[in-house]
């Protein structure tokens, strides 16, 4: 395919697009809030969107998604409250069984936590770093400013299409080549194209930087945000090496997000901004672990099921800085049965009899000790391992296969 | 070469104001008579605008507007059908658990866009050529005889109006017409389904889909002409076939 010189020109205009880095670092000082207090849409895009916000959230609070833990629920709901004040009335909390590390806040207020986020962050101030951010969204009001930036350059996109082909008509009438102006018009089109995730990711910036100052303004330490990306960034790369990947740094013009170094380096430098002086601020480590404590087996269970060894096991590692106990060691051992690589049995059966010595050793870890070691050979140990599965959970929905087992 | 352009232009005229519905049903189908009872579900209805560049911006007001219309214009076109009619406007109105409720209805909302993805497209299944036998299996049954309703009524409708932006590109793409290279955005347009479950079998037992790039269902002559033409003239499924047929308004 020949490209002309119209369209050779506009491509290398357009090409500063693509190798533009992350938008610069936007300071945490610099913005004010646009949604205060029992805010209310009045223009009609943004009325329509809270329509279809105020639907969805009609239909997640209707959906077997939701996680049903009321304490955990009050104590979120809490930090969200610590973090945006008054205008946390407006604002409702779904928790959600989804392994995936992420949030959300919708404009109409509706916040969703991912369960996967749950079990990564391991205090209050992280947890409250990323709703921050959720938070800096929302208060900067970006989903419409999202939705008018996307209908206001797509409309620009349309134009530019239907106008070369006016002018590749009359060109190619006037006995010309009409070719060059469409060449011309996708090249106008692609940095268009591109600069709709430039603005995502100004937005994700700007977000960083508002949800920052609202973790500083609730008394939580600002530098947990960056520990949040900080361990993300370990995760990613655990979970790529496991799979003998190198970690993409992401960095291309159709991110949606600034790449997370990036990202970690800029909250680095205004987390010095608002706290100069690293002071004692509130951390909840201890508050946070206890409100996860009765919903601990399951976020790791959802965890190990993910089928990413390398980033399960890079979690549950980080998790036992803080000591190991019997449900962490189960599902260490979980995280090496499922990967089922050569040694792993012996691994995972090593975990699972270290998990049985803690008294917080669900009962499932006496199930698998109790396979592991009719496995190794060991059937009076495993037997009698069994049997304490059973005692300890006489209605497990496996409890019939395990006493046939028992009786071989 | 003229006149070639010419004869375009008029189709491409012809083809943007029309509205046409076809419907399927299972092959056992026959419209509900005697004294059953229907519940009509929620009605799925969102109105927009459709931006220059194609992308709809939702609109709470025609959303709202249009909804009271269609609910009005379901309640008095059932009236005339024998057996007992509930319009429900809300999820609560139609009974049962609500959580099980709403993901039967999700679960339709799926099930109607795969009907509407392979009976109405050329993406056909080959298990599913000449029958129509899709289902909503237990929980369907299960509404059923939690409620006392024998059908369900789902009914989904979605319209747009063009903005002035999308006028505009319009009317720049008609230049483009003109010195021949032709590539006309589309205009606003309707969209609605609507699809009978009997609440005894669980079954997806009658389909209907309407299109149309005319008519307004934030004015009620508009949503009822939309609701007539989805729910008017219900024919047996021994007369379809099994295909999809169209039906004249």
């Amino acid at each position: 395919m020949t490209v002309s010189r119209r369209g050779m020109i506009a491509g290398g205009l357009c090409g500063c697009a693509f190798g533009t880095r992350a938008a610069a670092r936007i300071a945490p000082g610099a913005m004010l809030p646009l949604v205060d207090a029992g805010y209310r849409p009045t223009d009609a895009d943004e009325r329509g969107m809270w329509r279809d916000c105020d639907r969805a959230e009609e239909e997640l609070a209707a959906s077997n998604l939701l996680v049903d833990a009321p304490a955990l629920h009050a104590y979120v709901s809490g930090i969200i409250h610590n973090l945006l004040g008054e205008r946390a009335a407006g604002s409702r909390l779904y928790l959600v069984h989804e392994p995936t590390f992420n949030a959300s806040m919708a404009p109409n207020g509706m916040m969703v936590v991912h369960s996967g986020l749950l079990v990564r962050v391991r205090t209050e101030a992280q947890c409250a770093a990323v709703l921050g951010h959720e938070a800096g969204h929302f208060c900067r009001k970006h989903n419409i400013a999202g939705f008018r930036n996307r209908v206001h350059r797509q409309s620009a996109m349309a134009f530019v299409a239907v106008g070369s082909n006016v002018m590749a008509g009359a060109t190619a009438m006037a006995g010309g080549n009409g070719r060059s102006w469409i060449d011309l018009a996708n090249n106008v089109n692609n940095g268009l194209f591109a600069s709709m995730f430039a603005f995502d990711r100004s937005q994700e910036s700007e977000a960083d930087a508002y949800g920052l100052r609202l973790l500083a303004e609730a008394g939580y330490s600002p530098d947990a945000a960056a520990a949040v990306w900080q361990q993300l960034i370990e995760e990613r790369q655990a979970s790529a090496a496991a799979r003998s990947k190198h970690y993409r740094a992401r960095a291309s013009a159709f991110d949606t997000h600034p790449p997370d170094a990036v990202r970690m380096a800029d909250l680095s430098l205004s987390a010095r901004e608002i706290a100069p002086v690293p002071s004692p601020r509130r951390d909840g480590r201890d508050e946070f672990r206890r409100a996860v404590a009765p919903l601990r087996a399951m976020l790791l269970d959802e965890l190990v099921k993910q089928n990413d060894p390398g980033a399960s096991l890079y979690l549950i590692n980080a998790h036992a800085t803080d000591g190991w106990d019997g449900t962490l060691r189960f599902y260490e051992g979980e995280a090496y049965r499922l990967r089922d690589a050569p040694g792993d049995g012996a691994t995972a059966a090593r975990a699972f009899a270290a998990a049985v010595v803690f008294d917080d050793a669900p009962p499932v870890a006496w199930r698998a000790h109790g396979y592991a070691l009719l496995k190794g050979g060991h059937g009076e140990d495993g037997r009698r391992a069994l049997a304490r599965y059973l005692d300890l959970d006489p209605h497990a929905t496996d409890a019939a296969m395990v006493r046939f087992a028992l009786n071989q | 070469m003229k006149a070639v352009r010419g004869a375009l232009i008029a189709s491409a005229m012809i083809l943007v104001s029309c509205s046409s519905t076809r419907q399927v049903a299972d092959l056992g189908f026959r419209p509900p008579e005697g004294s059953y009872k229907l519940i009509v579900m929620r009605p799925d209805v969102s109105v927009g605008l459709l931006t220059a560049g194609g992308i709809v911006e939702p609109r709470d007001d025609w959303t709202d507007a249009a909804r009271t219309n269609v609910l009005q214009a379901i309640a008095t076109r059932q009236t005339g059908h024998g057996g007992v009619t509930t319009v429900a406007a809300t999820r609560a109105e139609a009974g049962g658990d609500a959580v099980a409720l709403a993901e039967l209805d999700r679960l339709h909302t799926a099930v109607g866009t795969t009907i509407q993805a392979h009976k109405y497209t050329p993406l056909t299944l080959p298990t599913k050529a000449g029958t129509f036998d899709w289902t909503l299996g237990e929980p369907a049954v299960a509404y059923g005889k939690a409620t006392g309703y024998d059908y369900a009524l789902f009914f989904h409708a979605r319209d747009s109006f063009s903005s002035s932006g999308r006028v505009a590109l319009q009317a720049v793409a008609f230049m483009g017409c003109m010195v021949g290279v032709c590539v006309m955005p589309s205009g606003g347009q309707q969209a609605a389904f609507a699809s009978l479950v009997d609440l005894h079998t669980g079954r997806v037992v009658w389909f209907n889909v309407r299109t149309s790039t005319v008519g307004d269902m934030r004015t009620a002559d508009g949503a009822d002409k939309v609701v007539a033409g989805l729910l008017d003239k219900m024919k047996t499924g021994a007369s379809l076939q099994g295909k999809k047929v169209a039906v004249r308004e």
